[in-house]
């Protein structure tokens, strides 16, 4: 909302402020001033010229050719068309070089074969008004030469507030609420608002009628005989307008917008003429009802909407917007001005439907003082008479109904106030200022520990209706800025820490130190497509019902999708990655509030790999960083098996591979027997098409954070002192048919080992013609150490003989080594 | 065997004078001295010489194999220092080739920036709390005294979630009831104000990190998902000062120094006073883009935790009184990395991760 300090100065002395400083003192008391410009800055260069020689244009009839002096040096030739400039006027002129309002830089010209030096210009050239039928004339006692603001006082510092920051602020959406925040402020007079001081004897017997008195309490109609058509507002009235940013049209539509832009209270005239009745009727919408507001739209209404209409139908859609057929023309005589009281939700909610935010709309969902609907007339009364001395109020406004703000008497207790706010305050100083933004304060015994404090009207509607709502009053005019940090001094204890957070984040470091993964954030929506993709029916996912992006509906369960999602756009200049994130998921659960899982998920993507398993595949590798993970938690002990979860799992993983997949389940020997914590996966084949990453291996893992931190929470790894005595380390490789899985072969040899057995690990896996038709060697290095002797030769050749057992009974033998 | 024996000492000693290295020196060892070696080969001939010889042509022999010993050894010596010598003087030794390329991996900047703040307050005594991303809508709202008809509740600023099927009608009748309680993605980590109180009680001070949702389309400076955290002390005798200081010990964490700070007015409904603090600019003097000239930039809202919101936690605003802040982690993240796009954060682009080595 844009603030005229000219404007606002009229009510209170700013003639010594800076402007910026007032902008200061406003941010840091009341509501943030987000700019500060002043308008008719932009007319800098625009000057008092005096036509000396007027003549016409030998070329056209409609052109003069003058001579123009504006106090610099000689005068200058300047082709004129309007049909007012004569010899002797004083007007507005632009010498070559001047930046119009519109930005249009003049230039030497030449017209019809004259040359040109300049301008003289109409008062919408310099956008001081809508007037364009000829030149701007100035008074003839103007100074020649004098920069034209100067000469018109036309400077004005407006600024530009948040009106975010004024929401709960009703008193402030005009500029007499301003001046009155200034004035306590500054602790300068606040001077009364001049209105009509008495309404005419009689009263308007135009009827009125509330029929929805919810909506529309308390409603005054104001009929006026304009004497004589509208015309247009005098140069002070147009320039406040203008300065902040609306458009002069007629002195009665003008008139209106003033008073709402000073009070807050928007005001609506018709043309009591066009009025059928007349009679005005404030009623709830028909459903379905369509008014054609005076913007042109039809618009269909709602049964909460709020209609003004008169003996024919509606006429204005109320707190929102007039209607076309009753709005005030060039023909109007008469009007029957509106002020009124409206429901500050469902004007809210109408305008916010219709999506036809108004000046009106804007300030009566704010609440406002139900007190200004009368006084709004008598300042358009008042100043009616300044304006338009030929106008003539009918009668008295008909006043329908009732409505108050509420009374409020709050309690201040100044040193609590003062402790709370941590400013050393006397009382005085917290009442002095109360009392400037008309608040009644009254100690409340003689021990003056606690005052009645009188909430005024223009507060009361639901600003300041708590006590501590007077401590931010005394807080804010006193000033935050004066506020000194202090340190709490109470009782510390270690605080509570989350051990899920601290599991994640230890894995977090892990996967980013030790893996050099890169640790993402990813959307927590999916596209509906990935339903289908996973195969999950949408009950199976959280929905938005105001997705932000249409389709874009479905909450993750868990990171993998989304994840995924940022994979192909990597793939154009990362052949290979590995991204994890720590998130949450949601699914529905028994409850409206779906139920909530913590997962950490990782998604790694390179090259395809010669093998598809064995520890140079990417699956083999997202098996080692699961593993690795789990013993980070630590954990020490674990079941894993190949495919995918069971259905009965707390963890499922639509878009792992089928077969190319592994589960771990906690140990039968722990207390949560069987509770899957993770399952690492290549991408399902179908996904893999359906995101275009067939060329590239794709690995995933999930980790159940949740249930990880239960097993493991408290414990830490054990010590075990290393072996005394030396190792033999024993090469051994077998070869056996490839349906035998490794994990049997690795049994095996483990049993061939017992105790002596410490390390075993695959070295080498070969598939070639010289060992023969579906046979393949697994070699391992296997190390051999006892707790209480130094092995021999022996015991090797012990071990041997048992691994070469072994490999027959699985179908295969023991190759040299 | 005289004149053999001069001749290998000749050819063997010119040899050592011109080895270049000490391979050629093993050679040498090895071709004369070895178990096979020439001289070697000479003294086991020493058998066929006629006894009286045998004496002499031994001395002679071993003073060969000593001086060949000593040769090399002085040679060896030579050569030894003068590759030291080389190589501390740096002698075909280029320090300024590149090593392998650095193993990468990093934590997002948004989690070292939470981390951070985390760890600070939790060395103040802060408990590190954790809210749902998808929260009844009257924890995100009513609870913060944000009525129905609040202009924050539209949808237009909240994201919604849907009643699934099963509760569809429950909730439809609880409705009619007015004690429907719809489900939102949480539009600010203020929701764990009311969790944390609910929860743990007073005294409590907790700071809660997280993600919150907005129905915004997305630009440079808009984004649907991003991150707040809010920080919330509610004890006895809690005041605005208090605050001040634990704001201020934030933005001292975040840019390592002491910045000036100030606090004017601000409306959030769940406070009262509500403030906005502003600190000055941590990137100019003078004035800067990102203060948009005013040397000020506006850092944190924040406010007295408002008797309401303490209510509806059931604790009593007669005894105790609290302090809440929020502060927008992504917004401070790009200001501190000077990241232009808030599209980045959560791009999960490799060229974005790259650039904040954790």
């Amino acid at each position: 909302m844009k603030i005229s300090l000219n404007w606002v100065g009229e009510f209170v002395d700013l003639d010594d402020q800076d402007p910026a400083q007032v902008a200061e003192l406003l941010s840091l008391h009341t509501a943030e001033v987000e700019g500060l410009e002043v308008f008719g800055d932009n007319l800098r260069e625009v000057v008092v010229g005096e036509v000396v020689e007027c003549g016409r244009h030998p070329q056209a009839d409609k052109l003069s050719v003058t001579r123009v002096a504006f106090g610099a040096g000689e005068t200058v030739q300047v082709v004129c068309g309007a049909p007012n400039v004569r010899q002797g006027l004083k007007v507005a002129f632009a010498p070559v070089g001047t930046v119009l309002p519109g930005g249009l830089k003049l230039k030497k010209a030449k017209l019809r074969g004259e040359l040109s030096m300049g301008m003289i210009c109409s008062a919408q050239e310099l956008e001081l008004s809508e007037d364009h039928q000829g030149i701007l004339e100035l008074q003839p006692e103007a100074k020649v030469g004098q920069p034209l603001i100067e000469h018109l006082a036309l400077a004005d510092p407006v600024l530009e507030l948040d009106n975010k920051s004024l929401t709960h602020r009703p008193d402030l959406w005009g500029h007499y609420g301003f001046a009155r925040e200034l004035a306590a402020i500054l602790q300068r007079p606040l001077k009364p608002l001049p209105v009509l001081a008495d309404w005419p004897e009689a009263q308007s017997e135009i009827p009125i009628h509330l029929l929805d008195p919810e909506g529309c309490p308390l409603y005054l109609g104001l009929p006026v005989e304009l004497g004589g058509r509208p015309s247009p507002s005098p140069e002070w009235l147009q320039r406040r307008l203008l300065a902040v940013g609306q458009r002069p049209l007629s002195d009665i539509v003008d008139l209106t917008n003033f008073v709402l832009l000073e009070l807050g209270q928007p005001t609506h005239a018709f043309d009591l003429d066009r009025l059928s009745g007349p009679e005005i009727q404030v009623r709830a919408a028909e459903e379905g009802e369509v008014l054609t507001t005076l913007d042109g739209q039809p618009r269909s209404l709602q049964a909460q909407d709020l209609v003004i209409a008169d003996g024919s139908g509606g006429v204005a859609l109320a707190g929102v917007m007039g209607g076309g057929e009753t709005e005030v023309g060039d023909s109007t005589e008469r009007i029957l001005l509106e002020s009124a009281v409206f429901h500050p939700v469902r004007i809210r909610r109408t305008s916010k439907r219709l999506a036809l935010r108004t000046e009106a709309s804007s300030r009566f969902e704010k609440s406002l003082d139900p007190a200004l609907a009368e006084q709004a007339l008598q300042r358009f009364a008042y100043l009616l008479a300044k304006v338009r001395p030929q106008a003539r109020l009918m009668a008295a406004p008909a006043k329908t109904g009732q409505a108050a703000a509420p009374q409020r008497r709050l309690q201040l207790e100044p040193a609590k106030t003062s402790a709370l706010l941590g400013l050393p305050l006397q009382a005085e100083e917290m009442l002095r200022p109360l009392q400037a933004l008309g608040f009644q304060t009254e100690a409340k015994d003689e021990s003056r520990q606690a005052y009645w404090v009188e909430v005024p009207s223009w507060r009361a509607t639901k600003d300041v209706t708590l006590d501590i709502d007077l401590v931010e009053e005394v807080g804010r005019l006193a000033g935050y800025h004066r506020i000194e940090a202090v340190p709490l001094r109470a009782p510390v204890e270690a605080p509570w820490k989350d051990p899920v957070r601290n599991l994640a984040r230890r894995l977090c470091d892990r996967m980013a130190g030790t893996h050099h993964g890169f640790e993402s954030q990813a959307y927590s929506f999916l596209d509906q497509r990935w339903a289908k993709r996973l195969n999950l029916p949408l009950e199976a996912f959280a929905r938005l019902q105001n997705p932000v992006q249409e389709g874009v509906d479905l909450v993750r369960r868990d990171p993998i999708p989304s994840l995924l999602e940022q994979v192909p756009a990597n793939l154009l200049e990362n052949e290979r990655g590995l991204l994890f994130e720590c998130a949450k998921g949601y699914q529905p659960g028994n409850g409206p509030l779906p139920e909530e899982r913590i997962w950490f998920g990782a998604v790694a993507w390179s090259p395809k790999s010669k093998t598809e398993d064995g520890p140079e595949s990417m699956f083999g590798r997202m098996r080692s960083l699961t593993e690795d993970l789990l013993r980070c938690a630590p954990l020490d002990d674990w079941q894993v098996q190949t495919g995918l979860p069971s259905k009965q799992d707390a963890l499922q993983a639509p878009w792992a591979h089928p077969s190319q997949s592994l589960c771990w389940h906690s140990s039968p020997k722990t207390k949560d027997a069987g509770r899957i914590l993770a399952v690492s996966a290549m991408l399902d084949p179908q996904l893999r098409e359906e995101l275009s990453l067939e060329n590239v291996a794709v690995g995933l893992f999930l980790l159940d954070l949740a249930a990880l931190t239960q097993l493991c929470e408290g414990r830490l790894p054990r010590f075990e002192s290393p072996a005394r005595f030396p190792a033999i380390k024993v090469d051994v490789a077998l070869a056996l048919p490839v349906t035998v899985a490794y994990d049997q072969v690795e049994k095996a040899l483990r049993e061939a080992g017992g105790k002596l057995l410490e390390d075993l690990r695959l070295f080498d896996i070969f598939q070639g013609a010289s060992l023969g038709e579906g046979i393949r060697s697994l070699a391992f290095h296997a190390t051999l150490r006892s707790a209480s002797k130094t092995l021999s030769e022996k015991d090797e050749q012990k071990f041997l003989k048992r691994v070469e057992a072994a490999a027959q009974r699985l179908g295969g033998n023991l190759r040299s080594c | 065997m005289r004149e053999r024996l001069e001749e290998l000492r000749r050819e063997a000693l010119a040899i050592v004078a011109e080895a270049g290295e000490e391979a050629r020196l093993r050679e040498v060892e090895v071709r004369f001295l070895g178990r096979n070696g020439e001289i070697t080969g000479l003294l086991r001939q020493l058998g066929s010489l006629p006894a009286d010889q045998r004496p002499a042509a031994g001395r002679e022999a071993n003073l060969v194999k000593a001086a060949l010993q000593e040769a090399l050894d002085q040679r060896r010596d030579q050569l030894q220092q003068a590759s030291l010598a080389r190589e501390l003087r740096g002698e075909g030794f280029d320090p300024t080739l590149p090593g392998p390329p650095p193993p990468a991996g990093a934590l997002h900047p948004l989690s070292q920036v939470q981390r951070r703040l985390e760890d600070l307050f939790s060395s103040m005594g802060f408990l590190v709390a954790d809210g749902p991303e998808v929260e009844w809508e009257s924890y995100n709202f009513d609870a913060l005294n944000i009525p129905p008809d609040h202009p924050a509740r539209e949808a237009q600023d909240t994201i919604f979630v849907r009643a699934p099927q099963a509760t569809a009608e429950a909730s439809a009748a609880a409705e009619s009831d007015g004690k429907a309680d719809g489900v939102v993605l949480r539009s600010h980590t203020s929701t764990v104000q009311i969790r944390a109180l609910k929860k743990h009680g007073p005294p409590l001070r907790v700071v809660a990190p997280g993600r919150v949702f907005r129905q915004e389309a997305q630009d440079a400076t808009h984004e649907h998902t991003f991150h707040q955290m809010e920080g919330l002390v509610v004890d006895r005798g809690v005041g605005v000062a208090h605050m001040l200081h634990a704001m201020n010990s934030l933005l001292e964490g975040l840019f390592g120094r002491k910045l000036e700070t100030r606090l004017r007015p601000g409306f959030f409904p769940f406070v009262e006073p509500g403030f906005e603090l502003d600190a000055r600019c941590p990137f100019c003097d003078s004035g800067c883009r990102v203060c948009k000239g005013s040397t000020w930039i506006e850092l944190m809202p924040g406010g007295l935790v408002h008797p309401n919101v303490l209510e509806a936690c059931d604790v009593d605003p007669e005894v105790y009184s609290g302090y809440a802040f929020g502060l927008g982690l992504s917004r401070v993240v790009m200001l501190s990395y000077g990241i232009d796009d808030i599209r980045w954060l959560l791009s999960g682009d490799l060229r974005f991760l790259r650039q904040f080595p954790s």
